[in-house]
Parts: C-alpha cells; structure tokens; sequence
C-alpha cells in the first residue's frame, strides 16, 4: 500500500518524541570530559608550585605547527634560564605531539574547554615567564633513572 | 523573447556581432551560455556553490540548465586547498597524521591508518595484534559515525530534515566513545606508525557493545524511517545510474563502486591490520542509482556493527605499539598503502630519501575521483535531483581539495 511507509515512519517520529531530551543544557549543565581528552596545552605544577621544564627544547621541535617559542639564556654556571615558554593557542590544534614528546613531563594537555578569549592577543599565553633555573627536573630526573644507558624507544605498553 | 547572444555551429560559437569563434571553448573558462533551446531561449548558467548548503563542502558547481534540466555541468574545486601534500615533505612520519586528520575530516581514523600503513610497510616494523584490533575497531567505529553523517545529509538533500537529527543523535555517542579512547572528538591523531598511541580505555568495551545494541534498533528505524518512505523511494530510484563500465572507467571505489555491482573491497580483496580475521559480507548493489547507493551504505552500517561485535568480543592481549624509534627514518623507497575508508579507497603514495620527513608523499583521494564523476552523471537530470545525487556520492571536500 503506497503511503505505509510515510505512516511506519510518523509512527517511529512519535516514538522518538517520547524518548527524552539528550541535549545537555550548556552553561546551566556541563559535560565530564574524559580523563584523556586533549585542550590547551598546560605547565604541569607541583604542590609548590614548581615545573620541571629543563628547556630542552623537544617540545618547540615536536611542534608540527610551530606554535611553542622558548627562548632561554645561558649563565657564566652553565645553567640555562628561561625568558619566556611563549604558546600560540589560536593556532594550537590540540594533537598533545609536545605533551607525547616531552621527556622531563613538564607538559600537559589541559581539560578547560572554555577557551574563548575577547581579543586575539589574549590567545598567546606564555606559559612559564622569567623562571631563574630550569635544571631542577633534569638533577631529579637524572637521580632516579639507574645506570645503564637510556631508554632509546618509545616502548610498548602491556595491557592491564 | 530576447535573441540569443551566440549561435552554436558544428565547429564552433559565432557571437551576435558575427564574430566566429572555433573550436569549444577551453573547459573551466567558460561562462557563456553554450545553446540555446528550441524556443530560443538562452541557457542558464547557474553557480552552485562553493558556499552552498548542499554541496556538502566548497564544491563549486557550473550547471547550465534548460529550463529545469541540467544540460552540462563543470566541477571546480580547489576552495579548500591547504597543500596537504606539500606540507608533509616538512612533517616527521609520526606527525603525518595530524594533517591526514584535516584530510577526510569526517572519517579521520582512516587517514591515518592509511599513513601508519605505509611507514609500517617501508619500515618493515609488525604491529602487535592488539594494536591492529585496536585500529580496526576504532575505524570501523569512525566508519559508522562517517556513514550517519552521510545518511543525515541525504535526508536533508532529500527534503528530510528529522532524519539528520536522529543522525546527530547516533553519532554523538559514537564521538563520546572515541573522545573517550583518543582524547579528542574529531582529529583523533590516534593510529601512529607501529600502532596506536595509547591503551583502549577501562570499561570501553561495555560501551561500545551497548552502543551497538542500542544503534542496532536505532539503524532499522533510521531506514524504515527514511528508506521505507515512498516519497524518498520515488526520488531516488532509478535517479542517477552508473553503470558498471563508467564506474571502472571513472576510478570510483568504496560503495558508490559497490553501488554498481563491482564487489572490489580493499578491506577483503587487500586486507590489512585485523580484517582477515573478521567475518563480514560486501554489500552489491544492482544498477548502480541513488537507491542502490543508500541501501549499500545502509547495510555497510550493519556489517559494520556486526565487526564491533566481533572486535570487542576477541580483543588480543599484549602491547598496544609496536617498538618504534622515537625519530623515524625510513630506508629510502616508495611506498603505497591504501585503506578502505567511509567513502573508497584512501591511499598513500610516500616517497623516502632516508631522511625524516618524506620527500613526496601523495594522498589518494576517493572523492576527487567522484567528483569528476559528476560531469558525466548530472546531465540530463532535473536541477532538484542535481542536489540529491550531490548526497548520494557522499564526497568530502577537505579531501578533494587537500
């Protein structure tokens, strides 16, 4: 019977209809991220408030898009001081490459999903600004691994 | 009635001030009415797009029409071009995936696989079979969220508009589930040369099969809703045929090649990670219309479905990577992988100097060769239908143009 579909599917819209809203109510609702969703990239802080960026220089190189600018001076000591971690976030496509690459832990993805900001230069956010050391991390780092040369792979992880 | 402003000869165009041009005018330049019809109206020349709703991106369309007849169509792209292939040559082998993201930008897991595929095979590294499963059920999940974006779409070129809703509704979950597993909701950058990045989540799996059971009942709905619907049947069958031959002589791949009855699957016919492992049937259609076109890609969803299953059900143990280098350096070589992607067969082409970044890498695209399809299909059908079959072909512009 032509038409017995058009019904089969005023029937099925009837049916959804009593199903209930799925929509969350954004900003009176908020979603929970999952623990591994990827936003801004963030300075991982301690307690202290201490970071553990040796400005190595990985993560400005893992970079595709060329977004992390660090600069750092060298004192007479050799140590190295960082003026300025500076990160591009409007152009930041979230893909945690320098968070993966980072060898001391120093970065992370954040899970603030509310980046709007009112002006285009509130989008370049320098992460760490005029930190005197940045050795700490590299001294612990180098403490706790045991000798016997490094790991040179990225590793396979085992499940469970 | 006005006089026509060019009188068409067998050899060429003769303007009204008497001026003969011969020869056909070059392709992409033209914008002149090429006939005139039998009561000497001039042909219209209409611009479809690029920023036109149902073009399903930035297609740009010049479809001349008789009336409401479409009578030649010329297919201009290239409004999304970002250079996609020129800006791998500057990208590590690790890194290629974040631009295959922004390659087919609705079925992502693909591109990467595809990349991850290619490094592998240069590099001669076995993935682990864990990190095969994981890869397979996370594209078979993408092809499933890729599809529902297709179906919406088409019930909105067909006059549908509910069933993108119910769409949407389907795919969220989908995306929930991916966010879950790779971090993020749309450019995953999950599969990486030698496996994946990261362990499949605690507790996806009861997710992901009530999910299933859920979208099972969902999946009939959706097609007793819109491909039970007569008025939708009468639309799009018969519209649109392509047959075997054309198909063949255009390139196509994927379900619009299935569409016309050629079973080529790259999952069956070049298997790759965990598909000889699973059971699943190729959907062929008969003719090759608009309708065969949907019902293949209707039933693709339940074989889709029906692998989930079976991934999530024997999911190996084991490492979830393969032993990689930290820096890639591929021997120098050439290299092609394809995978079967949500809309045919992607594949990449590398070219290796030994360094780390490759020297050519060239990313086949299912959907440019669908889209030249259309100059050869469009004419002849109503300009309404021009449209629908658009939908039908279900065609990515962020990999047309790359």
């Amino acid at each position: 019977m032509w038409g017995k579909g058009i019904l089969n599917g005023m029937r099925i819209t009837m049916r959804n209809m009593l199903r209930g809203p799925i929509t969350v109510r954004y900003p009176y609702e908020r979603v929970t991220l999952p623990e591994r969703a990827r936003w801004a990239v963030e300075v991982v802080r301690d307690e202290s408030g201490a970071h553990k960026c040796t400005a190595c220089m990985t993560c400005v190189r893992a970079c595709p898009d060329h977004i992390l600018d660090l600069q750092f001076t060298t004192a007479e000591d050799k140590s190295k001081h960082i003026d300025y971690l500076r990160y591009e976030m409007g152009a930041c496509m979230m893909c945690g490459l320098c968070v993966e690459a980072c060898p001391f832990d120093a970065l992370k993805m954040g899970q603030d999903y509310e980046l709007a900001k009112l002006t285009r230069d509130e989008l370049t956010v320098d992460l760490l600004v005029d930190v005197a050391a940045a050795a700490p991390a590299r001294a612990k780092k180098a403490s706790e691994v045991p000798a016997g040369g490094t790991d040179d792979s990225r590793g396979g992880g085992t499940d469970g | 009635m006005t006089e026509p402003h060019f009188t068409v000869t067998e050899s060429g165009l003769m303007t009204p001030e008497g001026m003969y041009i011969p020869g056909e005018p070059p392709k992409g330049i033209r914008r002149i009415p090429k006939g005139v019809d039998r009561l000497g109206t001039e042909h219209l020349i209409v611009n479809m797009g690029p920023q036109h709703p149902s073009t399903h991106g930035v297609l740009h369309l010049i479809v001349e029409l008789d009336g409401e007849e479409v009578v030649t169509v010329e297919v201009s792209i290239g409004f999304l071009h970002r250079g996609i292939e020129k800006l791998a040559e500057s990208r590590r082998f690790d890194h290629l995936g974040t631009l295959m993201d922004r390659g087919d930008y609705v079925s992502v897991i693909h591109g990467e696989q595809a990349v991850a595929l290619a490094v592998e095979k240069l590099m001669e590294i076995e993935v682990p079979a864990k990190a095969a499963w994981i890869r397979t059920l996370t594209a078979e999940l993408t092809r499933l969220a890729s599809h529902l974006v297709w179906f919406g779409t088409f019930g909105l070129d067909t006059g549908a508009m509910g069933q993108f809703l119910y769409a949407m509704r389907d795919r969220e979950v989908l995306l929930d589930i991916l966010e879950e597993i790779s971090g993020q909701r749309m450019m995953f950058n999950y599969v990486r040369p030698g496996g994946v990045v990261a362990d499949l989540p605690t507790g996806i799996e009861s997710r992901i099969l009530s999910f299933c059971d859920t979208f099972e009942v969902y999946l009939e709905e959706h097609d007793a809703l819109l491909g039970g619907n007569e008025i939708f049947q009468a639309r799009v069958k018969g519209i649109g045929v392509v047959s075997k031959e054309t198909a063949l002589a255009f390139g196509l791949t994927g379900a619009n090649l299935r569409a016309s009855g050629l079973g080529f699957d790259v999952r069956r016919d070049r298997p790759y990670d965990a598909y000889p492992e699973l059971e699943f049937d190729i959907p062929i259609g008969t003719i090759g219309d608009s309708w065969d076109r949907y019902t293949v890609r209707m039933e693709e969803m339940r074989q889709s479905l029906r692998m989930i299953r079976q991934l999530v059900g024997g999911m190996p143990g084991g490492p979830f990577t393969a032993k990689v280098p930290k820096v890639l350096r591929p021997p120098a070589g050439e290299v092609y992988a394809s995978v079967e992607s949500s809309r045919g067969e992607t594949g990449i082409h590398l070219f290796t100097d030994g360094g780390t970044t490759p020297y050519r890498m060239h990313y086949r695209a299912a959907s440019l060769f669908t889209c030249q399809l259309f100059e050869e299909i469009l004419p002849g059908h109503l300009f309404a239908d021009a449209c629908m079959l658009l939908g039908s072909f279900d065609i990515m512009l962020g990999e047309v143009d790359r």
